[in-house]
């Protein structure tokens, strides 16, 4: 038996002291809406995504990459949301949920000298102690070589002043550059907002 | 990839984030500031002379490169070697 309930609001009882509006019950299963039918006031999708780049190389290590970095500023960019904040390297971000982080170098070899080079995405969960979450590394013995590596890894940040990422690069010698660009993204990270933590 | 810039050359000259500009979209020498204060700011003629002398060596080493393979192939070839011989076994 189907039963029409035509209303033109539902609203809370003005004692339900939590302002919660719950739509089914124990017996449901399912909430199916009408094919087409808009929304307004739900916020659906990606809320936060944001993209950063490093804009001057450098040689050698970095631990972790503490300057030079920028938000994307193309003409054409844009980021959703309030985006990441960063000092000296140390990201912050605007909201607790999980978070995709991506990171990509860019690594030019100048020496052939057998070297491997990683490039890491470091995270905190006190505000002090960084751990390793994930890490790209590139190993080649060819001189004049520019090669991308990338990593990626999902971060549950519960407290944004706590949860901190950074991104470093070591080397096992010194001979590479990481290829850094104000106008084009070469070594660059991106901060997604999946959902909810 | 050969040095283009000045930038090339101030990579070469230390490792690390020592330096960076004030406005990244114009790199020039102006603009260059330091952040390592254990490193010295090069003078601009330094920059100019160490970016010319890094892509005379890019230039030299391609130069020694190619005559490098034409001794190697004349090498091979005065051993008997046919040209498609040594281009297939050798890659020159």
């Amino acid at each position: 038996m189907t039963s029409i309930l035509e209303v033109e609001q539902l609203d809370t009882l003005s004692s339900n002291a939590s302002s919660t509006l719950t739509i089914g019950g124990t017996n449901t299963s399912n909430v199916t809406f009408k094919s087409g039918v808009n929304f307004s006031g739900i916020i659906q999708g990606i809320t936060e995504a944001d993209q950063w780049r490093l804009n001057t190389s450098f040689s050698g290590d970095a631990t972790p990459i503490a300057s030079n970095l920028e938000r994307v500023d193309n003409a054409s960019f844009g980021y959703i949301g309030t985006g990441m904040s960063q000092s000296s390297g140390i990201f912050t971000f605007p909201s607790t949920g999980i978070y995709k982080i991506d990171f990509f170098l860019q690594v030019q070899r100048n020496v052939a000298d057998d070297s491997q080079i990683f490039g890491e995405i470091l995270v905190t969960t006190d505000n002090s102690s960084y751990t390793a979450a994930a890490y790209a590394l590139y190993g080649s013995n060819y001189a004049n070589q520019r090669l991308t590596v990338a990593t990626s890894y999902f971060f549950d940040v519960t407290n944004t002043s706590t949860h901190k990422v950074r991104f470093d690069v070591t080397s096992n010698a010194g001979n590479n550059t990481v290829v850094g660009n104000t106008d084009i993204n070469q070594t660059f990270m991106n901060f997604i907002r999946l959902g909810d933590t | 990839m050969k040095p283009e810039n000045l930038e090339d050359y101030l990579v070469s000259l230390h490792t690390g984030q020592w330096f960076g500009w004030s406005d990244s979209k114009n790199k020039v020498y102006a603009n260059l500031i330091i952040h390592d204060s254990s490193k010295t700011k090069p003078t601009e003629q330094e920059c100019i002379d160490g970016l010319a002398q890094l892509q005379a060596d890019y230039d030299q080493a391609i130069i020694d490169r190619e005559a490098r393979k034409a001794s190697a192939k004349a090498k091979l070839e005065a051993l008997g070697l046919t040209t498609e011989e040594i281009k297939e076994a050798f890659g020159i």
